[in-house]
């Protein structure tokens, strides 16, 4: 019983990382019907910017700088790699150029930080706590209410401010919008820097229990993804049960089946998704009007 | 007369042509991971190989010629070795090349060295595969020499320091999903198998895993009292930091990668006590390698060499190389290479004294009497007995074949 709720606590704290990341997909997808497939580059990138930045400014200096630089890279992104397409109506267009930069930035952090794995410095300390006999790390449940705080915040902000309410009316029907008076393509350019900034904080949320370097965005990245799908790409609840899910399978799976298959029932139940219900658990259905 | 004087130009010719001949330098080519996961290896390696080229060329060089380095960055992928290798043996018509890192490198790119008789002077890849590629009988000669003790070695004393030394009975396997962690996952059971010990668990993990928690927890409830490990620095560096989160505390005991910097600066006192087979240790135990360490930290402005085994044996690889151009007064591979299968001079190195190293079947430097056992200890690899590199084992030699 004490291992099943060891191995439950373990695959929350993963899927948490899952969950948030995936959040990110979740924010443009839901403005411009776009991903930004860079988005394991975009949470790279803010967890190399924070660990040299906090060498200079502290841990709590260094989040607002983050935070910013999350931001900015998120409106670059749109902008050299999203806006064409959707400006001509391309199809794959943006999946060429998001990947693209993706490994554009990847080999930029290469160049700038070499690609070994790098440690994080933790701002909470590093001896396991011990809740009625599961040891986490604090920097574990950091991570699960930084997650949150953050999903929170941002789900605030589109509901409650009237910048918000622009991107979930673009989010709603970007025509419409667009005649009511929105700018609707600097809506997008909002949602990628506010789906970027998610990232580097997932990034630097994160790094203190998974490492840092040039190829962490890498295999997240793709587990994300896969969290997403599962979970409805334009649901912020579905991420963060999707995330959860796919975690605890796959410790769920390494410890009782076999660690050599420990990634497959997370495939196998995106599949199972994909074709019982490809909106995923959560999403709703979009038609597409042709 | 005037017969006599053309005779005399042209005598005068060719001894220009002599000299000219006499001072153009002796190519070598250099293929190892300068960026990337492996990279602490790879530079310590190149930067091993560049003392010695530096020493040899002060010196007066190799039959008098100097020695050059055409360094290329494999970037541990396999594709990338292949192409230059090619690019090594046709454009820059190098006459050895040292280097490889990840055994995968090395035997996709070797073939291309044996088909133009160029020896490939492997310096640090550990695979048992890399000097069996090419052997008799289907092949007449093997141009694969390698100066690491390979994994064959490493895991027999991986299972002697558990097994046998310490006595610890119930071993947990922890090996990555690469080639090199199950070829030595599969090396690591043929040695328990050996002792008739079976292991409890056996376990696998992917490169870019971040969570351990069930690897460990399996090990834990199969009973494990010591895990011996294959993988890289940092899936080694999770498994001590899963250890330290589960308050679950068994020796750590694996293949040389557990000196890798990264494993030991991202487990950080989790990493302490870590034990793993060493050719060299960072410790001035002879005038050589007190010289050697002084140099390394001289020229490249380091206290800690990053991977001091990668850079050793790098430095090592250079002298036999020298040592077997001299012998065999040419530069052509078939001749470098038997040089090297019957090497007159004793060359004193930094990892050991190499007295007749190779021989037509035997292209393996180390055997398995010269790796002693280096511990993890406060972010450094020193000797875990200090016994093993004092007095008359400081230096542990090859036993001479008759």
């Amino acid at each position: 019983m004490l291992i099943l709720a060891q191995l439950i606590a373990s695959g929350i704290a993963v899927g948490m990382i899952y969950g948030v990341i995936a959040f990110g997909y979740q924010l443009t997808f839901a403005t411009s019907k776009t991903l930004n497939f860079g988005q394991g580059e975009a949470l790279m990138l803010g967890s190399l910017v924070g660990l040299t930045t906090v060498s200079l400014t502290g841990y709590w200096l260094m989040l607002p700088i983050v935070l910013a630089f999350g931001l900015l890279q998120g409106a670059v992104v749109e902008r050299l790699g999203v806006r064409q397409a959707i400006r001509t109506n391309s199809e794959a267009g943006w999946i060429m150029a998001t990947i693209a930069l993706g490994i554009i930035f990847r080999n930029l952090a290469e160049n700038i930080w070499g690609r070994d794995a790098l440690k994080f410095p933790s701002p909470l300390p590093e001896t396991p706590l011990s809740l009625a006999g599961v040891r986490v790390l604090p920097m574990e449940i950091a991570i699960v209410v930084g997650a949150l705080a953050m999903m929170l915040a941002v789900e605030t902000f589109n509901r409650r401010s009237i910048y918000g309410k622009a991107v979930v009316a673009t989010a709603n029907d970007r025509d419409a919008a667009g005649l009511m008076g929105i700018n609707t393509s600097l809506v997008i350019t909002f949602s990628y820097a506010l789906s970027s900034m998610t990232a580097a904080f997932a990034g630097v949320l994160i790094a203190p229990v998974t490492l840092t370097g040039a190829a962490m965005g890498g295999v997240l990245g793709l587990k994300a993804f896969a969290v997403a799908i599962i979970g409805g790409l334009n649901s912020g609840l579905g991420v963060i049960v999707g995330g959860l899910i796919l975690g605890v399978t796959e410790t769920l799976t390494g410890f009782y089946l076999s660690t050599g298959y420990k990634d497959v029932p997370g495939l196998v139940l995106l599949l199972l998704v994909l074709s019982i219900k490809p909106s995923g658990l959560f999403g709703t259905m979009a038609i597409k009007k042709v | 007369m005037r017969i006599a004087r053309r005779m005399l130009a042209l005598a005068a010719f060719t001894m220009l042509a002599g000299t000219a001949q006499a001072q153009q330098p002796i190519k070598i080519g250099l293929s190892g991971p300068f960026t990337g996961g492996s990279a602490s290896m790879g530079v310590s390696m190149r930067d091993g190989v560049k003392l010695a080229v530096a020493e040899i060329n002060k010196a007066g060089g190799v039959l008098g010629r100097p020695l050059v380095l055409v360094e290329r960055d494999d970037e541990a992928r396999n594709e990338v070795g292949v192409q230059i290798a090619q690019e090594l043996i046709n454009k820059e018509q190098v006459i050895a090349t040292l280097g490889y890192i990840n055994t995968g490198v090395a035997l996709a790119s070797q073939r291309f060295y044996q088909e133009a008789e160029i020896p490939v002077l492997n310096n640090v890849a550990t695979g048992t595969l890399i000097t069996q590629q090419f052997v008799a009988p289907k092949f007449k000669n093997n141009y694969v020499f390698r100066f690491s003790a390979n994994d064959v070695i490493q895991s027999g004393m991986i299972v002697d320091e558990a097994i046998g030394r310490r006595g610890f009975k119930k071993p947990a396997i922890l090996a990555d999903s690469t080639n090199y962690g199950q070829l030595g996952r599969e090396d690591l059971e043929r040695a328990l198998a050996a002792k008739n010990v079976k292991p409890v668990a056996i376990e696998k993990f992917n490169i870019g895993d971040t969570d351990m928690t069930a690897q460990l927890l399996r090990a834990k409830e199969a009973g494990a009292d010591v895990i011996l490990t294959y993988g890289i620095g940092p899936e080694l560096a999770q498994i001590a930091n899963g250890m330290a989160k589960l308050g679950w505390k068994v020796p750590l005991v694996g293949s040389w990668t557990l000196s890798m910097s990264t494993f030991i600066d991202n487990a950080g006192a989790n990493g302490d006590g870590a034990v793993m087979p060493q050719t060299f240790i960072q410790a001035p135990t002879t005038p050589k390698r007190k010289a050697f360490i002084e140099a390394y930290q001289q020229a490249y402005k380091v206290d800690r060499i990053p991977s001091p085994i990668s850079a050793a044996q790098g430095y090592d690889s250079v002298l036999l190389l020298a040592a077997a151009i001299t012998q065999a007064k040419s530069t052509d591979g078939r001749k470098i290479r038997e040089a090297l299968e019957n090497l007159t001079t004793k060359v004193e190195g930094v990892v050991t004294i190499y007295d007749k190293p190779f021989s037509t079947t035997d292209h393996e430097a180390i055997t398995a009497n010269i790796p002693v056992f280096g511990l993890v200890k406060n972010g450094r690899v020193v000797a875990e007995r200090d016994e093993d590199i004092a007095g008359a084992n400081a230096v542990r030699t090859k036993p001479r074949a008759n």
